[in-house]
């Protein structure tokens, strides 16, 4: 609801920038105004896509992520600091708070330097976990950029992540090879649902602290694919945590260099297109879902193809209709959603559990929506249901709609009748045979002469 | 101008990079693996040298109270030296998942890790595959890294106990449920029905001919008729008719259409009747009957 005032507001303004469906002010902490400019390509394809960047220190006394008690920005993109923390303005409570005030959050990691334990605590409450001395930076010796990190093999060279699972949406796909240097990797807990990593690194990477002289067994942090180089987190309330490994792959060097992996041959670097799919998807321009109008009603029959809409009452064992429209924003517009191929938006009629839980297919498309749809009888149990569809999936924003209605029983009229119980014929005929007998019965005892013969032989005895 | 300028020392640096990445790679040699099962006595068990920089073909088996060791000695080209990575690299070929066990490795290359069941991740417990052994030697510089195969590792354990399990949430398509209805009421077979209908209607035949038999008969109609006619005729008339409109109550009638029908008809039914009676009366007082 609050979605669609803001896009009312904003699609004056949207007539040439793509935007952002959930506003565009965007702050950016950055502790050192001189390395702003080594951003620049970053910034200027922000500013291209609509967004007001507000540049300011942690220090600065103004900085305030709430404003009168409401965020006073949209979007929060950090730099790692310098220095041991972030200042007051952005503790980890207040970020937690901004997030459940539906911010979305960008916090970027450097290899170069020990993470301050303010960003770790944020990010364990998050459940990413750091390695214990946070300063540990990934190495792969097999896929590095033999340009610029012949010596140290810390510039890694990685394919755009496809698919996280087959069931998912790919918002970060593409071609090209990514270079991220100097990484501080992270790995994430396990029990959450709500996380989900974006890139990977190689199985053959691992972790250590280049600050330690000499290295042994016990120094070795994570390993391979546990390993996580960009992940992202979205909260129950939808709202997008994205935590970048290497905030050197954003600078503008990364953008457009020349990278060769062992082997290989010389390739351009996809940075810019992944930090722009990254910035996307955290910033809310993509993976936002819309329900549009939700109807339910009777199927129609040949006898009654008219229905009522939306009916809050319906009779046990009755064929019925629902349907959902849900659209997709993608940078800027909505377009008809669809769902992944081994995926299922689902629709579930629940009365404390679900009697029915149902594929719901697409049954027909607009210009930015798509209409899907499913045919089911109301289970024989009368009370009080709800149709429910709660599609929750990663990299796409939560789906949640409750629809209750009343379920009755037949009303004593709407059984079949006596008759057409063969059963019932037996009853039916015991009971107009008695009415006949009984009526035979009158006629007989009113008209009915003595029996001359029987009057004899009763009165000769 | 910066750019140009780190630009053209990087192309420096891989020029001289160049020529001692074909120079050297690592490798290991003097690689062993041996299993030890916990109990058993000194030498038991299995041993294995693996080939230099090559893998074994076939398959070793960890169990449940097995040791696998494993000794190398890693080296850049040809001489002993000590890598920055010396991993066994585990790795399930269905699901993809992997787990790297560092080797503690000395200054002089030799390295030796061990490695229990209860090390594994729970995940390879289950893994019907045998796992890749994969040996990844590799360091800082210029020499090529060495990633093979070196065995397949097949965790085998006992089959009364079970294997652990984990579940990971996650959020995703649940399985359909269908609800199951109740089946609907059933009839018997018509021709059971019928047979029984049958037998209810018979009755009244039966009835009939009992009546007839013991001398029933309707003599007395027109001797009834001609003293009182009209008493007799609505007195029948209104029985009828009450029974009619229980016909139409069964049939189409609702409750306050049938009572008020009833009403009247059953008014007329004792009013006539007593008349009706009157003159049943009379005959019996006449003798009659």
């Amino acid at each position: 609801m609050r979605w669609s005032l803001s896009f009312f507001l904003f699609g004056f303004l949207a007539a040439v920038h793509a935007l952002s469906s959930s506003g565009n002010r965007l702050l950016v902490v950055l502790e050192d105004a001189s390395e702003k400019d080594s951003f620049s390509m970053f910034w200027s394809d922000l500013e291209a896509r609509g967004y007001n960047l507000d540049f300011q220190s942690p220090k600065s006394d103004q900085l305030s992520l709430f404003e009168l008690g409401d965020r006073a920005y949209d979007h929060l993109l950090v730099l790692p600091p310098r220095s041991k923390g972030l200042g007051p303005a952005l503790s980890p409570k207040n970020i937690i708070d901004f997030m459940d005030k539906d911010g979305n959050v960008l916090l970027a990691l450097s290899g170069k330097s020990t993470t301050p334990s303010a960003i770790s605590s944020l990010l364990l409450e998050l459940d990413f976990h750091l390695s214990s001395d946070r300063s540990s930076i990934a190495v792969d010796h097999f896929n590095y950029d033999t340009i610029s990190a012949t010596e140290k093999h810390d510039v890694l060279l990685l394919q755009r992540p496809g698919q996280l699972r087959k069931d998912t949406k790919s918002f970060f796909g593409g071609e090209g090879v990514l270079a991220f240097p100097r990484t501080e990797p992270h790995t994430l807990g396990n029990e959450s649902p709500l996380m989900a990593p974006i890139l990977r690194a190689p199985a053959t990477a691992y972790s250590y602290n280049p600050k330690e002289g000499s290295f042994s067994v016990e120094d070795v942090g994570v390993t391979g694919t546990q390993m996580a180089l960009v992940s992202a987190m979205q909260a129950r309330n939808s709202a997008r945590f994205t935590l970048l490994g290497s905030v050197d792959s954003l600078r503008d060097e990364w953008f457009s260099a020349t990278v060769q992996a062992p082997g290989g041959k010389k390739t351009e670097t996809a940075n810019r297109e992944f930090a722009q799919q990254l910035t996307a998807w955290t910033f809310k321009e993509t993976g936002v879902l819309k329900v549009g109008t939700i109807e339910h009603h009777l199927a129609p029959t040949a006898e009654a193809p008219d229905v009522e809409l939306n009916p809050a009452i319906y009779r046990i064992k009755n064929e019925t209709v629902f349907s959902i429209e849900v659209s997709e924003y993608a940078h800027d517009r909505f377009i008809p959603f669809e769902v992944p191929s081994d995926d299922a938006l689902q629709l579930e009629f629940t009365m404390l559990s679900p009697f029915h839980r149902l594929d719901l297919q697409p049954t027909s498309r607009t210009e930015n929506s798509t209409i899907y749809s499913t045919q089911f009888t109301t289970p024989d149990q009368h009370g009080i249901f709800s149709f429910r569809v709660n599609y929750k999936r990663p990299f796409l924003t939560n789906l949640e709609e409750k629809h209750e209605v009343t379920v009755r029983h037949f009303a004593h009229d709407e059984y079949p009748r006596s008759w057409k119980i063969s059963g019932g014929w037996v009853w039916i005929a015991g009971l107009w045979s008695v009415i006949g007998g009984f009526l035979a019965f009158v006629i007989m005892w009113l008209y009915s002469a003595p029996a001359p013969a029987a009057s004899k032989t009763k009165k000769s005895q | 101008m910066q750019l140009w300028h780190s630009l053209l020392q990087l192309g420096l640096l891989a020029s001289t990079a160049v020529p001692t990445v074909a120079a050297s790679a690592w490798g290991f040699t003097d690689a062993t693996v041996s299993v030890h099962s916990k109990g058993s006595g000194v030498g038991a068990g299995l041993k294995e040298k693996i080939p230099d920089n090559k893998g074994l073909s076939q398959p070793i088996d960890l169990g449940d109270a097995d040791t696998l060791k494993l000794t190398l000695t890693s080296q850049e080209g040809s001489t002993a030296k000590r890598a920055h990575q010396v991993f066994l690299l585990l790795q399930d070929p269905e699901t993809g998942l992997d787990i790297s066990y560092p080797f503690n490795v000395k200054d002089n290359g030799k390295a030796r890790v061990e490695l229990a069941q209860k090390d594994l991740p729970v995940q390879f417990l289950s893994a019907s595959e045998p796992l890749d052994a994969r040996l990844l030697i590799g360091s800082f510089g210029s020499s090529k890294a060495y990633n093979g195969v070196a065995f397949q590792l097949s965790v085998t354990h006992d089959p009364n106990v079970p294997v652990p399990t984990v579940e990971a949430p996650k959020y995703g398509k649940l399985p359909e449920i269908h609800h199951i209805f109740k089946s609907d009421p059933q009839s018997p077979p018509v021709v059971v029905t019928l047979a029984f209908v049958g037998m209810v209607l018979a009755t009244l035949p039966f009835l009939a001919v009992a009546w007839l038999f013991l001398g029933a008969n309707v003599s007395h109609l027109p001797a009834a008729f001609k003293s009182s006619p009209v008493p007799h005729t609505i007195f029948l008339g209104s029985l009828f008719s009450i029974e009619g409109i229980f016909f139409q109550y069964y049939t189409s009638w609702t409750l306050f259409q049938v009572l008020p029908a009833v009403a009247v008809a059953g008014t007329v039914a004792f009013v006539s009747g007593s008349r009706a009676l009157g003159e049943v009366q009379g005959r019996r007082l006449a003798g009659q009957r």
